[in-house]
């Protein structure tokens, strides 16, 4: 997922579009298009204006203008950066250009394919290699021809490429059809499947509501090995997808907040409250819900929550 | 018009005279009905009609459901079988109450509730599913619409002519009696979600690419939809790949 533009559903559409006032505000939190990033981009807007007093606004842009306008100064806070899936824009803008700088705390993430607890139980289905298996690859088909479907995400994702590599590499892309869709179609058909115990199987990525709104399992596989995990870009050459190997789980991803440098001369005690700012799985599994599945309206959950979360909010402030 | 509101005609076949229907490699799982000289109703679980097969007690093999399954049970018993029937289901989503959700695979249409249920119609869909797949709203409702046939359908079926500039909505009208047109952005995509004279063919992939309902169910839903309302259409194969 995450370098790429994730469709949530609509609910959250209309939420979460610029909110700019016409005025110039003191700082820009970039809000890229997934759920999660959402929730935690309006919990540090209520954060930082509530407790430093700033006038707050939100943008949204993919990844890659929010990390360009943390570079030319039109945006100053990318609120979740997945780490190793940004790692093109890490190293452009942090490493070499120096105008963003990651916060070192991190929220650990999972991604790899998921099944509903029913196919796992139900139909044995528990991991990646069954898919190679023709046999149980056709439990997911669905549209006649023998070969299961399987969602790698979608079409402008970063991961959806690597999925297809993973998928060659373990041998599924022989007997399950790839296909690349917006997310929201995606976990509708998850909702649909559930609804009449159909088996399914998915890319998937935590934290994601869709843990909570279902029981959903990863897919078992080889742990990750940089050693067997050989992903060639696209943009380096043509033949990637022969050339890369990839038959081994994703890394533990990272989710980062990230800010300009800039931000960091123009508001210290912002800056400051980000490098300290310090999130969990629970906690961004728990707003995602909140807002995508519950339908909070984001800014009012995001003051519930920093009322309810005044000492952990404090700790962040008081951090040197 | 897209050319999705014309049912295709079917031919008729004999069938055995015991059959029980099951999805497509699922064996005795969803028992729809047995046919004992005629079609009674079993447990239903599920049914998928256009991927699904039926025993044949004469054959004693497993032989597709054919639509002329679908015309028998309905001159039997005058309704669909009741897994397409219209029904309150538990449905667990993130998408809010008043969404429109079409698995074409299982030939349900979901209209989202509030508290994790949806209503769920019966549809009968397209020859290849619903030929598309993504995110689209209801752009417009029309009560009897008025149905107007491709080219295409009027050079295959001259009778048809007479229709080229429309025939009045009313109940020799394909198109049943209400129809949802729907949109992506501002543009119609040529694809409704509509009634139909054909209510036997629901549960079915025989049409050109629209959803068709029982006039009942669409009547329903009509009622219950506003405009601009999301509608899902999830993905069935590489239909996927086309997008709306």
């Amino acid at each position: 997922m995450r370098n790429m533009r994730v469709y949530v559903p609509i609910l959250l559409a209309g939420l979460l579009t610029t909110t700019g006032s016409g005025h110039a505000a003191d700082l820009v939190i970039g809000i890229p298009s997934w759920s999660s990033a959402k929730a935690t981009a309006h919990v540090i807007k209520e954060v930082l204006e509530d407790k430093l007093k700033l006038d707050v606004e939100l943008k949204e842009g993919t990844n890659e203008e929010i990390f360009a306008g943390m570079d030319d100064g039109t945006i100053d806070i990318h609120p979740e950066v997945w780490l190793p899936n940004l790692m093109a824009l890490h190293d452009k803008y942090v490493i070499r250009r120096k105008s963003a700088i990651m916060s070192e705390k991190a929220v650990p993430g999972e991604q790899g394919l998921c099944v509903t607890r029913h196919t796992a139980e139900g139909h044995g289905i528990r991991k990646i290699e069954d898919l190679a298996d023709p046999g149980k690859a056709r439990k997911f088909d669905t549209d006649g021809d023998g070969r299961g479907e399987l969602w790698v995400g979608d079409k402008d994702w970063a991961s959806t490429r690597i999925e297809k590599i993973r998928a060659r590499s373990y041998g599924h892309a022989q007997t399950m059809q790839l296909l690349e869709a917006d997310e929201t179609v995606a976990m509708a058909a998850v909702d649909a499947a559930v609804a009449v115990d159909r088996p399914i199987v998915f890319y998937c990525y935590a934290p994601h509501h869709v843990f909570s709104l279902h029981e959903i399992v990863f897919l078992e596989e080889p742990p990750h090995d940089p050693r067997d995990w050989r992903i060639i870009d696209p943009a380096e050459d043509a033949q990637w997808l022969t050339k890369s190997n990839a038959a081994v789980g994703w890394a533990i991803s990272f989710l980062h907040v990230t800010y300009s440098s800039r931000l960091a001369e123009s508001q210290p005690r912002a800056a400051q409250l980000l490098s300290a700012m310090k999130l969990d799985v629970d906690t961004v599994s728990s707003m995602t819900y909140a807002i995508v599945v519950e339908g909070m309206e984001p800014s009012e959950f995001a003051r519930q929550w920093v009322a309810t979360n005044g000492e952990r909010v404090d700790a962040w402030l008081a951090a040197k | 018009m897209a050319g999705c509101e014309m049912i295709e005609k079917t031919r008729i076949q004999t069938i055995g005279s015991s059959s029980l229907v099951r999805p497509a490699g699922k064996k005795f799982l969803c028992v729809l009905m047995l046919v004992a000289g005629f079609l009674l109703p079993l447990t239903v679980h599920e049914v998928f009609a256009a991927s699904s097969q039926i025993y044949d007690q004469t054959q004693r093999k497993w032989v597709a459901y054919t639509p002329d399954l679908a015309r028998q049970f309905y001159r039997r018993h005058n309704q669909t079988p009741e897994t397409f029937r219209r029904q309150v289901v538990p449905f667990r989503t993130a998408e809010k109450p008043g969404t429109i959700i079409i698995d074409s695979v299982r030939h349900f249409l979901y209209f989202v509730l509030p508290d994790k249920q949806a209503i769920r119609y019966g549809i009968g869909v397209g020859r290849e599913g619903f030929g598309w797949t993504g995110i689209v709203k209801v752009g417009r409702k029309q009560e009897w619409p008025r149905w107007i046939p491709p080219k295409e359908m009027i050079e295959r079926d001259p009778k048809l002519a007479k229709y080229a500039d429309g025939m009045p909505g009313g109940p020799e009208n394909p198109l049943g009696a209400r129809a949802l047109y729907l949109f992506e952005g501002k543009r119609d995509t040529l694809y409704r979600i509509h009634g139909t004279i054909e209510p036997w063919s629901i549960g079915l992939n025989i049409s050109s690419g629209c959803i068709r309902m029982l006039n009942d169910d669409v009547t329903d839903l009509f009622e219950r939809v506003e405009i601009g309302a999301k509608v899902i259409v999830l993905f069935q194969g590489a239909s996927l790949l086309k997008g709306v």
